[in-house]
């Protein structure tokens, strides 16, 4: 990697951090340069600390990197805070008025700048313009993203910002430093997406017709995408009053006859438990997106966790069929939500997509592109597919479990469907022989569910040590493998999306192959370690386990494995 | 109008003698013939207690749901097809008490159903602890000394949420229920139709006898629902006479009037749009 730059921008919540970010970002990827950009901020709407941290590379990047060659600072604090993660030829940019003198520190008088040219509150371009000056970035492009962005706020407000961004590369331009780089423009490599959206425009590739959801971090971003194009689609967005109501609307809608998603985080889902089993027992497709946030209870609102993978896959009491999916970048997350909307209906289950604030929140460029289906295969039974509708029963015993679906007021066939245990036409039984029969007509699902589940994406996978890991950490893992590798240790890794039910046999035949293996994770218990154990009866030879709310950073993941192998 | 027997189900009924469920049962069946609304086109959604067994023992198209948890399930029903005829059978614990949060937004949204709460003012199904609708003093085997917190009035606050059908009956008189629910499905919103209804095993206060002595119909007394004022006074009456008939009825957009994309399609009816979400995709 030749270029491989770590810019942050650090100050209070309030100041326009993520604007000035995600300026940065787009400048660089409409240079054809890749990116990925982390959001770390608290649960609060003015004040405290936030930092906006954007990694740029002429290589794809999918995670972190905790050196900073170039720190933006918007207030006092995030220079001390992050100072010691800045780079010993790195420099630290701040406001003059209240700049403090230490090393690396460029003093820029922002707010002067921006009174002078574009007026006070473009003091945030000019921030943008000396940061994108001082790496080498041709003006050009930031004058095409400053014009892009502005657009919507009339050609006033865009030439005010251009003077100011003018004003922020001439502030630098006789500042020599040392890790600006050629910019050769390029076209994009892809889009940028944060996880968020890559679920949204899946939903809608999907075709989600129905989301309810009540507000919780970090999974309103999720509806917020939803919302703002539903009036486009056949679509309706609904904020429910809780997230009981939630899940129950969107089982209504789903046996209705539409597809319907919610999503949420942990105590949220916790909340959703009830409705789950619902959709359980009644057989009712939905998707459920949970995004994760550390807990137990409110824990910490604004950062990551990954500790509802056991939880998920046991949510609701008693036992029933749901897949459970985590994807590791938002390319798998668009396709695995197009997925689990296809298969949660094929299979008449609840859909479980695990998530994070990191996966959410962060910014990636996507080169594969969003393929979305040129039709929706519904599974719904009419009155003509049947010999004699007046005789149709919801829950006929068939040997996959799956039962054909009509619905309600569509024809002559009469639906019904209850959460009471039920015999095949629908209505309540207390007979011990149905009830059984029942609960193996849904377990038998598992078997054609199985059949549906992708192996888990491996790196390397021949390797002496494997790493494993799920969800989010793809690219942390990734780039953790190959700085072991480059370090001398033989290192592969193992990356799960589908989890439930579990790819047992795939999953040992990788993992037999290997002398040992590690898991790798955002919990504090080894939930991943746990479950392949239990299903493989294959066992862990050590953890790497990070549970501060703070995405990994691939160099952790290398030392802690280091530490055990050597 | 159909017949009453087509909605006749061959489902055992699991009530006790005498309960006041079956003149319910029969008024549904009646105000769905006199309607003309075949046992195919009417969805009724049902939580949990003995009023959400209801409609097992029509034929209907139907969803048995969760305690509290109709009024949400039945939203997004209508949300996905608002052309569907829905009914909503709950009772005083499933509706005020479980699924007391739900009754106040469903009401907010206006959403286009008609809600039947079987209100006997006691738990049945759970054997005979107070609801949120027992007269205060009640004394149950769980309130030995009697019920502390004050009545819930399911009618005022229904009225004071702006709910646009607030009517009440008795499960004794099945002409006159027959007759609301008739209005409840006609009217175009959300319909609450609070059923008073003795409960022989569990509550010993309200009986027939006691309602009998109380009750006086509205219509009989010619009155007309348009006054808010004067529907909040009768809602609030209680004790030696208790009005049943409808007591507010003024009709507003519902929910799904009030979205645009929906005047023309329902949810359901609207196509898929591959090529809408590539040109979204290609926004970015």
């Amino acid at each position: 990697m030749s270029i491989d730059i770590s810019v942050m921008i650090g100050g209070e919540a309030g100041q326009g951090i993520q604007t000035v970010g995600e300026l940065l970002a787009r400048v660089c990827r409409k240079s054809g340069l890749y990116l990925m950009a982390i959001n770390d901020f608290e649960s609060r709407i003015r004040g405290g600390h936030s930092f906006f941290q954007v990694r740029i590379s002429d290589r794809p990047v999918d995670a972190p990197h905790h050196d900073i060659n170039l720190l933006l600072s918007l207030d006092k604090n995030s220079y001390e805070l992050h100072r010691k993660d800045l780079l010993d030829e790195g420099i630290a940019v701040m406001e003059k008025r209240n700049s403090i003198s230490g090393k690396n520190i460029l003093a820029i008088p922002f707010l002067e700048l921006a009174e002078k040219s574009g007026g006070k509150i473009t003091s945030n371009t000019v921030a943008a313009g000396a940061c994108l000056a001082l790496l080498g970035a041709p003006f050009e492009i930031f004058r095409e993203i400053v014009s892009e962005t502005f657009a919507a706020k009339g050609e006033t407000v865009i030439g005010k910002n251009l003077e100011a961004a003018l004003a922020g590369y001439e502030a630098v331009k006789t500042f020599s430093y040392k890790f600006a780089f050629e910019w050769k423009p390029d076209k994009p490599r892809g889009i940028l997406s944060d996880g968020s959206r890559a679920i949204a425009l899946g939903a809608l590739a999907g075709d989600c017709r129905f989301a309810a959801f009540y507000p919780m971090s970090p999974a309103t971003g999720i509806m917020a995408h939803l919302a703002s194009v539903a009036n486009e689609f056949p679509l309706v967005v609904e904020q429910a009053e809780d997230e009981i109501s939630a899940v129950n609307m969107i089982i209504g809608a789903s046996f209705a006859g539409v597809r319907a998603m919610t999503a949420t985080s942990g105590g949220g889902f916790c909340l959703m438990t009830e409705g789950l089993g619902l959709a359980g027992i009644t057989e009712t497709p939905v998707v459920i997106v949970n995004a994760q946030r550390p807990g137990p209870a409110t824990g910490l609102a604004t950062r990551t966790a990954q500790a509802d993978l056991l939880f998920a896959i046991n949510a609701s009491q008693d036992e029933f069929p749901r897949f459970v999916f985590a994807p590791g970048s938002p390319a798998e997350a668009f396709e695995t939500t197009v997925r689990a909307f296809h298969l949660a209906e094929k299979h008449q289950v609840p859909a479980i997509i695990l998530t994070d604030q990191f996966l959410n929140d962060s910014l990636f460029i996507v080169e594969r592109p969003f393929a979305v289906p040129e039709n929706i295969e519904r599974f719904i039974a009419c009155d003509n597919d049947m010999k004699n509708p007046s005789e149709y029963k919801r829950y006929a015993f068939t040997s996959s479990g799956i039962s054909p679906r009509a619905l309600p007021c569509a024809g002559k066939a009469l639906v019904m469907v209850s959460g009471n245990e039920h015999k095949e036409d629908g209505h309540s039984t207390e007979s011990a022989e149905t009830r059984t029969r029942m609960v193996n007509k849904r377990k038998a699902k598992l078997y054609g569910m199985l059949s549906e589940m992708n192996p888990p994406g491996t790196y390397f996978p021949e390797s002496e040590i494997l790493l494993a890991g799920w969800g989010s950490t793809r690219g942390s893992v990734r780039e953790a493998v190959d700085i072991l590798r480059k370090d001398g240790i033989l290192a592969g890794c193992i990356n799960f999306s589908d989890l439930w039910p579990f790819p047992a046999d795939a999953v040992k035949k990788i993992l037999k192959a290997c002398e040992k293996f590690y898991v790798v994770e955002l919990n504090s218990t080894a939930q991943l370690g746990r479950l392949i154990k239990e299903q493989t009866a294959l066992s862990y030879s050590g953890t790497v386990l990070k549970y501060d709310g703070r995405p990994f950073y691939p160099f952790e993941i290398a030392d802690g494995i280091k530490k055990q192998v050597r | 109008m159909a017949e009453i027997k087509e909605y006749d189900s061959d489902v055992e009924i699991k009530w006790c003698p005498g309960c006041g469920n079956f003149g319910i049962l029969a008024a549904m069946k009646d105000a769905l013939a006199a309607l003309g609304i075949s046992p195919e086109k009417i969805l009724i959604i049902s939580g949990i207690g003995q009023a959400a067994k209801t409609p097992h023992y029509l034929k209907c198209n139907l969803f048995h749901a969760l305690h509290g948890r109709a009024l949400p399930l039945a939203t997004g029903a209508k949300i996905a097809n608002h052309e569907l005829t829905i009914m909503v059978n709950s009772g005083d614990g499933d509706c005020y008490g479980e699924g007391g949060n739900h009754f106040m937004h469903a009401i907010r949204r206006n959403i286009d159903i008609t809600v039947l709460v079987h209100n006997n003012k006691v738990y049945g199904l759970t054997k005979g602890q107070a609801s949120p609708t027992s007269d205060e003093g009640m004394t149950t085997k769980m309130q030995s000394d009697g019920v502390i917190s004050e009545t819930f009035n399911p009618l005022s606050v229904a009225l004071a949420l702006g709910a646009g059908f607030v009517a009440r009956s008795f499960s004794g008189r099945a002409e006159h229920l027959s007759k609301i629910i008739r209005e409840g499905i006609k009217h175009k919103g959300f319909s609450l139709i609070d059923i008073l209804q003795p409960c022989v095993s569990f509550n010993n206060v309200n009986t027939f006898d006691w309602y009998r002595k109380r009750m006086y119909d509205l219509f009989e007394e010619g009155y007309i629902p348009d006054d808010f004022n004067k529907a909040m006074e009768l809602s609030g009456m209680w004790g030696d006479k208790i009005p049943i008939g409808i007591m507010y009825r003024k009709e507003k957009p519902s929910y799904t009037d009030k979205i645009k994309r929906l005047k023309e399609n329902t949810l359901i009816s609207g196509k898929y749009l591959p090529e809408k979400v590539q040109s979204v995709i290609e926004s970015l």
